[in-house]
């Protein structure tokens, strides 16, 4: 790819950024939030034309004006987020698109189910065809995504974020993966911004910044401090977290119970406390309750039995409203089901639950200067990159409406603050940002309950950590006394007791 | 200078926005007249001349601009009421019974009512407004105890409505002194009527009260909390809920005010047109449908759904006088009106489908 360029309304998206890749290779584009590696991908992809410059394919100038043109010339790209027909089958998702036919009108389910055999063993991905996606947990329908990709016999595999919806040890996978393709001679391309995640598995590595090519070197050749400091212009500092007395209870989990479906509780029993002036973190692989866990303590569900006594006062099965005016604020875990609606303006996505302080309305009528005021307050304050407040949310890049959403909970200036997963799929600088903002908030006195699947994020903030497994608390540490194993059997069921 | 500068973009930007909105309907528009134009040249005339008599016999004739706005009256109401309902998520295709329901009580109180005419014409619209509201509150009111589809319920209401009110000019609100065929109540007295706006024609204020309908609908999008919060619910009912608003009394307000509009559009029928309910003239003009599909051609911009129900109400009376001096059947403007419909609708049904499921819901979890 030469001098590409792409340009939105006056905002430089790709500035003449060039892009080379050999066989067999694996390249990492690095750079934070808005650098425009994703824009890059999706010029390449066919997803976008550039405004100006071109792209060669094994010496050959290309105009791809759709994905269709990119995937014919062998060009897969493993979305962020999973393009998959849910109620399906795996193999029924593999071939879609290009099914086996049965006497060229009707669909051929075996062939389907022996192609995806063949293939899972051509590149030794195992994973059952008859499967539906709905019932496969994350890390096996990525992998989905990957045998899709395989199967339109992609030679360039292009990788965007993968790693942002994976545990640990799915990641671990998927890296092997990577490599594995790659020594089959797959040239793959994986945007990222976890710069471990670089250092295991690339061969090169292209840093962009505000649309522009930094630089690019031999992975053997760099550091994840050099990659860092090129993506942000500055150096990051290690962080200090100074102890802190905490000062009475804020938020009192007692006995909290959600029935499931079946005989099993989603949540069981489960009793936590979170102080003023600390942040308590929530540790455990996804799926154990803890979305269930933080729709019960914000109102969203009804718990079935228990407490969730928030400054004194019982709020278990109480509405949202109610409990946010008691003083809890939250940042969702899933910015785009709860935190915004896409096609909501800045201004709109800025004020909800802000809509009735006497600055944004009075009586029932909206305040639009307010409003106007308070958007830009946020926008400012929390640099989130963005042409204007009449931008509709779900044109602003993942870090930058998860800066916006994180701006506006904070802003509720509320004693209690649940953070779930705050820097999900966002970059070194907005996360560095975000966990100053949180300890700010811990500073200030107020209580943060941070529930997260990053486990080095829990473990850097947090003043007290539980570990949830199948929706009870299986374990209470202080800081000083947690480390990653410890956390981590607990993680997966285990006693530590058998352990030792 | 610099200002100059961000003055400029700043209308650059106004400027792209309004093409933005304008272009569907207006490329629409464009296909559905061509498709009209194949379906004239097989009729065997020339859709240019056609098309020349139809648009002189809508818009640029004072006395058929004048019909055109008379019939456009209801349908800019009814497109009100399906916008208030539908922007919020709530799929209302009732504001026909609603309309029905609403005005048949606004003339049963406008002739039994004693008392001073204008008071009671005012008691009569309030009456009116308060039937269509408590009409549409049925519906709302089973969605939110036992979940039931309100695109189903608010579709069969219209029947019940239509029917209910067949009975009651049939027989116990019969006008006996006409016509004995006629199915349709005594006129209301002369004092009550809405004035006329033109000595030649039937134009009346009913055109003003449709104005200002709009006018309370760009009021209540534009500068109040609720229509914020309903807004966000239509959007992403998980968001909304999620910040706190109560969808409840979200819903039960918008769907009363939808009922509420959509009961005007009938009286300003009956008070500044024909001055008596008569069977099936609600229903048998299609204002309720030609409001939606106004509605939905003009993706719920308040504006926009009253200048296309215009354009939609001309077609109408455009696609009449040409039956009449040409001899071309009137079912040529509904051709028209339906395929613009349909080329808006594609990109709708497009957005409708991509819509993120309110996930709470399918857990069983109490909606408020």
């Amino acid at each position: 790819m030469k001098h590409i360029t792409k340009v939105y309304g006056s905002l430089y998206a790709n500035d003449d950024v060039h892009l080379t890749l050999d066989k067999g290779e694996i390249l990492a584009v690095v750079g934070e939030n808005g650098a425009g590696k994703s824009t890059l991908m999706k010029i390449l992809y066919g997803l976008e034309q550039p405004t100006s410059g071109e792209i060669y394919l094994n010496g050959e100038l290309q105009h791809f004006r759709s994905p269709h043109d990119a995937i014919a010339k062998k060009i897969g790209m493993v979305q962020q987020h999973f393009m998959l027909l849910e109620p399906c089958t795996v193999a029924e998702n593999i071939v879609y698109g290009r099914e086996p036919r049965k006497n060229g009108l009707f669909f051929d389910r075996s062939a389907a189910i022996r192609i995806t055999e063949e293939l899972c063993d051509k590149y030794g991905l195992h994973i059952d065809p008859r499967r539906l996606v709905k019932d496969c947990p994350v890390g096996l329908q990525q992998r989905v995504e990957i045998l899709k990709v395989l199967y339109q016999d992609a030679d360039i595999i292009i990788f965007d974020e993968p790693s942002a919806v994976l545990t640990p040890q799915e990641v671990g996978e998927l890296l092997a993966t990577m490599r594995k393709l790659a020594q089959m001679g797959k040239s793959i391309i994986i945007i990222t911004h976890k710069l471990h995640e670089v250092m295991t598995v690339a061969d090169r590595v292209m840093v962009m910044r505000l649309g522009k090519y930094i630089q690019e070197m031999p992975k053997s050749e760099t550091s994840i401090e050099e990659m860092s400091f090129l993506m942000v212009g500055r150096h990051i500092v290690e962080r200090e977290v100074p102890p802190q007395e905490t000062t009475g209870t804020v938020l009192d989990v007692q006995d909290l119970v959600l029935a499931g479906p079946d005989e099993k509780n989603i949540l069981d029993h489960f009793s936590i406390h979170v102080d003023a002036g600390e942040i308590v973190g929530i540790a455990g692989v996804s799926g154990n309750g803890q979305s269930e866990l933080i729709q019960c303590l914000t109102g969203l569900l009804p718990p079935t039995s228990g407490q969730v006594v928030l400054r004194g006062q019982n709020m278990a099965g109480r509405s949202v409203g109610d409990i946010r005016s008691a003083g809890c604020a939250c940042i969702p875990e899933d910015r785009y089901l709860w935190g915004c609606a896409a096609k909501a303006s800045l201004t709109e996505t800025s004020i909800m639950a802000h809509q009735y302080k006497p600055e944004l309305s009075r009586h029932g009528l909206l305040n639009s200067k307010g409003a106007k005021g308070f958007t830009q307050k946020l926008l400012n304050d929390y640099d989130v990159r963005n042409s204007g407040q009449s931008q509709k949310a779900g044109e602003l890049s993942g870090g930058n409406i998860q800066k916006l959403i994180v701006a506006r909970e904070m802003e509720q200036n509320s004693p209690l603050l649940i953070a779930a997963e705050p820097t999900r799929g966002v970059d070194i600088g907005a996360i560095e940002f975000i966990h100053n903002k949180l300890l700010q908030k811990r500073e200030k006195g107020d209580a943060v309950l941070l529930i997260s699947s990053e486990l080095t994020e829990i473990m850097s903030l947090s003043d007290r950590i539980y570990v949830i497994y199948e929706g009870h608390a299986a374990g209470e540490f202080r800081k000083a006394d947690a480390t990653e194993e410890a956390l981590g059997i607990l993680m997966m069921g285990g006693t530590l007791h058998e352990n030792e | 200078m610099k200002t100059n500068e961000t003055r400029n973009a700043a209308w650059k930007g106004i400027a792209l926005r309004g093409w933005q909105a304008l272009r569907q309907p207006l490329v629409a528009t464009i296909f559905g007249l061509l498709v009209g134009a194949a379906v004239i040249l097989a009729c065997g005339h020339n859709p240019i001349e056609v098309y020349k008599e139809m648009f002189e016999k809508s818009f640029f004739k004072p006395y058929y601009l004048f019909s055109t706005l008379t019939r456009a009256t209801p349908i800019i109401i009814c497109a009100m009421a399906v916008g208030m309902s539908w922007r919020a998520g709530y799929i209302n295709l009732g504001v026909e019974g609603q309309m029905v329901t609403g005005t048949l009580v606004a003339t049963v109180v406008a002739l039994f009512m004693p008392g001073p005419p204008i008071l009671v014409a005012i008691i009569a619209w309030l009456a009116g407004m308060a039937a269509g509201a408590l009409y549409a509150l049925l519906p709302s009111v089973l969605t939110w105890k036992f979940n039931v589809s309100m695109v189903i319920t608010t579709l069969m209401l219209n029947y019940v409505a239509n029917y209910i009110a067949s009975y009651f000019v049939t027989y116990p609100l019969k006008d006996t002194s006409g016509d004995g065929l006629a199915l349709q109540t005594p006129e209301i007295a002369a004092e009550m009527r809405l004035p006329r706006l033109s000595s030649t024609s039937t134009f009346n204020a009913g055109f003003i009260v449709a104005i200002l309908v709009v006018v309370f609908m760009v009021f209540i999008t534009r500068k109040t909390v609720f229509g914020y919060e309903s807004k966000m619910g239509g959007f992403n009912p998980s968001f909304a809920r999620y910040g706190g608003t109560k969808q409840v009394r979200v819903m039960l307000i918008t769907m009363a005010l939808a009922g509420a509009i959509a009961s005007m559009a009938g009286s300003a029928e009956v008070f500044g047109l024909k001055y008596r309910y008569a069977d099936g003239m609600l229903s048998s003009t299609s204002y309720a449908w030609t409001g939606l599909q106004a509605a939905l051609i003009a993706d719920l911009d308040p504006v926009g759904m009253f200048f296309i129900s215009i354009f939609l109400s001309g077609l109408q009376i455009g696609g009449s006088a040409i039956q009449r001096s040409l001899g071309i059947p009137l079912e040529i403007a509904t051709i028209i009106q339906c395929c613009i419909t349909l080329f808006v609708s594609v990109k709708l049904v497009i957005r409708f489908v991509k819509k993120p499921k309110p996930a709470a819901s399918a857990k069983g979890g109490a909606q408020a």
